[in-house]
């Protein structure tokens, strides 16, 4: 009873980050990419996503605290980013990013400051949410 | 190697992509991990690394190792299009370009730099099962480049492949790969070539394992021939395989067809003997002329020797021994027809028109002109084949008239092939005519013309009847004559049948086929025709006993079974030919064929 409730549990967890646009397809393709070969890829990607983005964000705010910004390296940071969201269907962290991304084109200091905030929170949020569906998962 | 692992290599490189060795590179791990993942599901074998300059140092150290590379654009420590630039220089390996960007610029700058592909993150796995027509393409240029030039730089084509087949394995394998590709004009690198001595030891090779083990790897050992790799040897194996197969669908449609009597008929009748009858038809007439219709005819001709060949395989022969019905024996012979690989495309065609015509007809003689000429020239044909067949059988032959003809007029007979075809069913060959044609079981329907030629016209010249009669009976042995009998008769049949069957035209015909045909031992089995023919023919008769005699003395078959009844049959094939609609006569459409001397024209189709 138990086991099914968490089986359960998990498929509701896991819709809902779907429907509240958390994941998109792509997270479904990394699901698929789990076999007996692989049995933990998922999450192993995942706990990759999140240390490399953790250390992405880090160098964004470094970057953000010199005067004057580079414009440059923020988007090439941003691209880093994107590229990673994607790659797990991290979708409105990607979001997020893209608007970055175009701040940083636009060469708007205030704009990608206020960018980098939201892609931060959602990024927190997000980790939270998989940390527990993983662990409910596991 | 243990087997297991040559069966596993050889697994492998048979079915290439899988195991290709691709090297990944990307800065960003996450979306290395990913591309991992995918390659991995793709089965290819991965190696990952997320610099730039690691990769290429690992393509120096042996480019064989690699068969594939994909690399992000963005890398921190080198630019993505400079290491393509790098590896397609110094490793002509495909680089294929990864990145999280799809700007057209982008994309541009990646072709020019020499990108075999640009992919745009995320990646999906559809797009990667697919890369691998990258390394072929590449190694298919590499191999014409070698040819060309057998430089060294052809060699890494060609090693490419070799890599391929062997790196799966192991690294052991490229030491191998490195030494052969020493060898600048090293059989792997350059195409390989199966020469016929080449193939004869992949054959012999493949015999001595049994077709269900022979695996390349085996195969190649047995070979034993330098730088012959097993990819070649696999992908040879599966081109073989792909023959084999086609062959046998071909030889069982054979079979399938020919099976029947007809075959048999043929076989009795060696191609040789269908030389013979060749040559015995009509005098010459028949061979070309062959009664068959027009166009058919000649083509019979040459189609008969033709089809005689083929013919040995059933298809021509089929007797039709539908004999209860014209018809059925020509649809075979139409199957005849087509399995005569042999037969010339028109022959063919118009053999399958003769034959379908005459079986289905009978009744329709005119048709069955067409069908007698088969079956006359199937008689010919039989000229080994035994009188009795001859009138059976050959309804079958319907296409075989074509062979007849050549064999000998006898296939225009078929024209009475009809009534051969009636007379080749051997009985069944009267049926329509309500009476059995004795034996014209041989298809030959030219024989049985004489036979079950209920044709009574036909009987005249034994072919007279033409075909559909009996008559052609006489006609088929001569081989040509019978064909040129069987028109006369067909033709002559209708005046005679008809009662207006000019047997004697027929005769006229008959006796000159029947002579011609006397003359060509084809008719051996009429010749037993003539026989009884002339006695039954009711044309003048003239012409008959000249024609008879000379049929006897050709035919030694055709009377045997059904001349006796020849008389019988004579006389019921006339009815038969009352009854039916005697169009042979112009119907045949022997016309063409039919001998310019003879005057078959009177009859309207002649």
């Amino acid at each position: 009873m138990e086991q099914n409730h968490t089986k359960r549990q998990i498929k509701v967890t896991r819709n809902s980050l779907f429907e509240q646009g958390y994941l998109d397809e792509q997270f479904s393709q990394l699901e698929d990419l789990q076999d007996e070969a692989n049995p933990n890829f998922v999450k192993e990607i995942v706990t990759l996503f999140f240390s490399d983005s953790t250390r992405l964000i880090r160098n964004v705010e470094n970057a953000l605290e010199s005067y004057p910004l580079d414009f440059c390296k923020l988007d090439d940071y941003m691209h880093q980013f994107m590229g990673s969201s994607s790659s797990i269907g991290a979708k409105k962290v990607k979001n997020e990013c893209t608007q970055f991304q175009e701040c940083c084109k636009a060469m708007n200091a205030d704009g990608c400051i206020r960018a980098f905030q939201r892609v931060k929170q959602e990024h927190a949020v997000l980790k939270r949410k998989l940390e527990a569906y993983f662990q409910v998962s596991l | 190697m243990t087997v297991e692992e040559i069966r596993g290599s050889d697994h492998e490189i048979d079915r290439f992509p899988i195991g290709m060795r691709v090297l990944a590179v990307d800065d960003n791990p996450t979306c290395l991990k990913l591309l991992e993942g995918l390659l991995r599901k793709c089965q290819y074998h991965v190696t990952t690394t997320n610099q730039a300059i690691t990769a290429l140092n690992m393509l120096r150290e042996n480019r064989n190792r690699f068969d594939l590379v994909i690399s992000d654009v963005y890398m921190p420590d080198m630019d993505g299009f400079k290491l393509l630039e790098l590896v397609g220089l110094e490793m002509d390996l495909p680089v294929i370009m990864l990145s999280g960007n799809g700007d057209r610029n982008l994309v541009m700058k990646g072709v020019t730099h020499g990108a075999c592909d640009y992919l745009v993150k995320p990646v999906r796995l559809e797009e990667l099962r697919n890369i691998w027509q990258h390394v072929i393409r590449r190694k298919v240029e590499s191999k014409s480049k070698n040819n060309h030039e057998k430089s060294d730089q052809g060699k890494e084509g060609g090693d490419q492949n070799e890599k391929l087949n062997r790196k799966r394995k192991d690294e052991d394998t490229d030491e191998e790969n490195g030494n052969e590709s020493d060898d600048p004009t090293t059989k792997k690198k350059a195409r390989v070539v199966w020469s016929i001595d080449l193939h004869r030891k992949f054959v012999a090779a493949i015999n001595q394992l049994g077709i269900e083990k022979a695996v390349p790897k085996r195969i190649l050992d047995l070979m034993n021939v330098d730088g012959l790799t097993r990819e070649n040897v696999a992908s040879h194996l599966q081109k073989y395989r792909l023959y084999l197969k086609r062959i046998s669908q071909q030889a069982n449609m054979v079979v399938t067809f020919g099976g029947n009597d007809a075959s048999s008929y043929m076989r009795m009748s060696p191609l040789d003997g269908l030389g013979d009858f060749r040559t015995l038809s009509c005098s010459g007439r028949l061979p070309n002329a062959t009664y068959a219709p027009p166009g058919m005819l000649g083509r019979l001709n040459s189609a008969t020797g033709v089809a005689l060949h083929s013919l040995t395989a059933p298809p021509l022969v089929q007797p039709n021994h539908t004999q209860t019905k014209l018809q059925p024996a020509v649809s075979s012979n139409h199957q005849n027809v087509n399995l005569f690989q042999g037969i010339p495309p028109s022959f063919d065609l118009d053999q399958r028109q003769y034959c379908s015509k005459p079986n289905t007809q009978l009744t329709d003689v005119s048709s069955i002109d067409e069908s007698r000429i088969f079956t006359g020239t199937n008689l010919a044909g039989f000229s080994s084949i035994d009188e009795p067949r001859m009138f059976r059988g050959s309804s079958t032959f319907t296409d075989p008239i074509s062979v007849l003809a050549n064999q000998a007029g006898v296939k225009l007979t078929s024209t009475g092939a009809e009534s051969f075809n009636d007379l080749s069913d051997n009985s069944g060959f009267l049926d329509q005519n309500g009476n059995q044609p004795p034996n014209f079981s041989s298809n030959l329907n030219l024989l049985p013309l004489a036979e079950s030629y209920s044709y009574p016209a036909v009987i005249n010249g034994g072919f007279s009847s033409n075909i559909t009669t009996a008559a052609a009976p006489i006609e088929p042995h001569g081989g040509g004559l019978v064909g040129d009998i069987v028109q006369n008769v067909n033709r002559s049949l209708p005046n005679q049948k008809g009662g207006t069957r000019s047997k004697q035209d027929y005769s006229q015909y008959s006796q000159n086929a029947l002579t011609t045909q006397a003359t060509t031992s084809a008719l051996a089995g009429y010749g037993s025709l003539s026989g009884p023919v002339s006695h039954s023919r009711p044309n003048g008769g003239r012409s008959i006993p000249v024609q008879t005699e000379q049929i006897k003395l050709q035919s030694g078959f055709v009377s045997n079974k059904s001349y006796g009844s020849l008389d019988d049959i004579i006389p019921g094939m006339m009815k038969q030919e009352q009854d039916t609609t005697m169009p042979m006569n112009g119907e045949f459409g022997y016309d063409p064929y039919i001998d310019p001397d003879r005057e078959y024209n009177d009859e309207s189709s002649l």
